[in-house]
């Protein structure tokens, strides 16, 4: 049996049992992630010491995540562990204190393996910018995973661990899920300290997780939640352990769907886009067959169109601020100057790559003081006016049904598409999840051209139980729950 | 087109500097990132609207006590430090 493919219940009923001891599956981990490092690039660090922290473990299985082997995103802070957000600048960067979320995996004696490869600050969503190289698609290596967090996702699409940790600025989580045939869950903003993370855009960041189903998603994320006095925007804990509460009853919910985000003209689209619609209507059907009601709603196209714009704009414009600490005087790669502000200068010159610099000057042009009423500040007027449209619809209605992506992962070399305004706000409506923290959960949805697609659900705030429970639900109905791309039996 | 100087101005007060041909390929990208951006100013009235700069209103904000608390050792803040003397970060003179 491998024992990788299965689910965190099984494996804990086989650790309770004795069947198995936590050093089992951390040996299997790490021999996977060996295995497929030079084809996938999954991880920055993988963690032999993962054997010994592994046998170290006391004999109590208190609890699901119990010698759970896991990985971490590289932008979250381990003590005594390379931890370098995939940047030249903090190459060499040993952390000196724990993540919250760190910790209380610790607390739950989970043991962690690697820290994966991320778009270079978190800063990208194609899995290709992290300082030590490309991170592949498991499905297709001539593939993109997605990103920022393309090595988590990879890493559980491989089956080396059931679970992995990554950040959400814009859908940094949810696309690779898509990508990669797997869950990625954000809950509601605050829910997950984010101490220890290294920030990219403070209002829209969330931590969240990688899984192959729902369960072990809830399972993840009651043990991460929590209030945290270290994080003052953590929220107190809603005291409900999610992975009890999934029974899958849903009928009479009630989900919408945004007319103008589906409703694209086909004439000569790729046939990728057509399949992620014809997709998207058999999840409809579904949907239904559970009890589910859903209806189309119209926005406003124009408010739709600034979804992206107003994303670029509030991001660039956070991140100049969040990253500039990163000087080389108290840590990074240091550069040598004649002067405080060179050796600064410098060292931000040659740490950062060009495709940050360029996100830090668009950040810059929207904050100087011309700018700033008419750029930045109406793109956080904009996000009012969509998150209040969305808060409004969810009183009528339990969350937002949409595909995850316009289609499969792309490949490295693919062209520009020329149709792509026409499905933009397809791949770009995931930030409506950011903009408001609601609770947003992507799971597999069908197999086009041998890759996998997903679909999305996004629930009013607070609410992350009952939107893992739809999601729970409806992973049963469509059938591709738990597949794998690499490493299983379950693969389709 | 938005003049390369003034986006090397833009680095400049971020503190790095590209090269003449990374400026040149944000040059053209800000033609595009500026047309986007004209999406922003479409939206009616949108000058009566309260910027927003947190997803939701919190309730339960909470402000530690003014305590001393984990406090980091010396030598865990000197760990990352690529230059020391006397248990302190060294840099280039700042004074005469």
């Amino acid at each position: 049996m491998e024992y990788l493919d299965l689910t965190i219940k099984e494996m804990h009923e086989l650790l309770k049992n004795g069947e198995i001891t936590p050093l089992t599956l951390s040996k299997a981990a790490l021999e996977r992630a060996y295995k497929y490092q030079s084809d996938y690039n999954s991880f920055v660090t993988i963690l032999d010491d993962a054997l010994n922290a592994a046998k170290d473990l006391d004999d109590n299985v208190d609890n699901p995540l119990y010698g759970i082997p896991y990985a971490l995103k590289d932008n979250i802070s381990t003590k005594g562990i390379l931890t370098t957000a995939s940047s030249n600048i903090l190459k060499d960067y040993v952390p000196v204190f724990d993540a919250t979320v760190v910790t209380k995996l610790k607390e739950k004696k989970a043991v962690l393996i690697g820290k994966t490869v991320l778009d270079e600050l978190a800063m990208g969503g194609s899995g290709t910018t992290g300082h030590t190289g490309i991170v592949c698609n498991p499905w297709d290596k001539e593939r993109m995973i997605g990103g920022s967090s393309a090595g988590s996702a990879a890493a559980v699409a491989l089956g080396i661990v059931p679970f992995a940790l990554g950040s959400d600025t814009g859908d940094s989580i949810r696309k690779p899920a898509a990508y990669g045939g797997l869950v990625g869950f954000k809950p509601t903003y605050g829910r997950i300290s984010r101490y220890g993370l290294f920030p990219f855009a403070s209002s829209l960041d969330h931590f969240g997780c990688l899984t192959r189903w729902v369960e072990d998603a809830a399972y993840v994320i009651d043990a991460l939640k929590g209030k945290d006095e270290k994080d003052m925007t953590s929220l107190p804990d809603d005291n409900k352990i999610y992975s009890e509460l999934l029974d899958g009853k849903v009928k009479g919910k009630k989900l919408f769907y945004i007319k103008e985000i589906i409703d694209i003209d086909t004439k000569d689209i790729n046939q990728e886009v057509q399949a992620t619609l014809d997709n998207f209507n058999f999840v409809l059907e579904q949907c239904k067959e559970l009890g589910i009601e859903v209806e189309a709603v119209s926005i406003e196209k124009k408010l739709l169109n600034a979804l992206h714009p107003t994303y670029i704009t509030i991001s660039c414009a956070e991140v100049t601020s969040n990253n500039a600490n990163l000087t080389g005087i108290i840590f990074g790669n240091r550069q040598p100057g004649d002067t405080v502000d060179e050796v600064m200068f410098n060292t931000r010159t040659d740490g950062f790559s060009e495709l940050i610099k360029r996100r830090f000057v668009i950040g810059s042009y929207v904050l100087q003081k011309e700018n700033q009423e008419k750029l930045f500040l109406n793109a956080c007027r904009v996000r009012r006016i969509i998150v209040d449209k969305i808060t409004e619809l969810f009183k009528k209605y339990d969350g937002l049904i949409l595909p995850a992506t316009g289609g499969i992962a792309p490949k490295f070399d693919q062209k520009f598409d020329k149709l792509l305004d026409r499905y933009l706000l397809l791949e770009n409506h995931l930030v409506i999840g950011n903009f408001g923290g609601f609770p947003s959960i992507t799971i597999p949805s069908g197999v086009v051209s041998n890759m996998p697609i997903g679909v999305n659900i996004t629930g009013p705030i607070l609410k992350d139980s009952e939107v893992l429970n739809m999601a729970y639900a409806l992973e049963s109905q469509l059938g591709y729950k738990g597949i794998m791309a690499k490493g299983g039996n379950k693969n389709v | 087109m938005i003049k390369k100087e003034d986006l090397k101005e833009y680095a400049s007060k971020l503190m790095f500097d590209m090269k003449d041909e990374e400026y040149e390929v944000l040059q053209k990208e800000f033609i595009y990132i500026l047309k986007n951006m004209e999406a922003i100013n479409k939206i009616e009235g949108i000058e009566q609207i309260t910027p927003m700069t947190h997803p939701f209103i919190m309730t339960d904000v909470f402000f530690n006590d003014d305590k001393v608390k984990d406090c980091l050792k010396t030598e865990e803040v000197l760990q990352n430090a690529k230059e020391m003397e006397n248990n302190e970060i060294k840099v280039p003179k700042v004074v005469g």
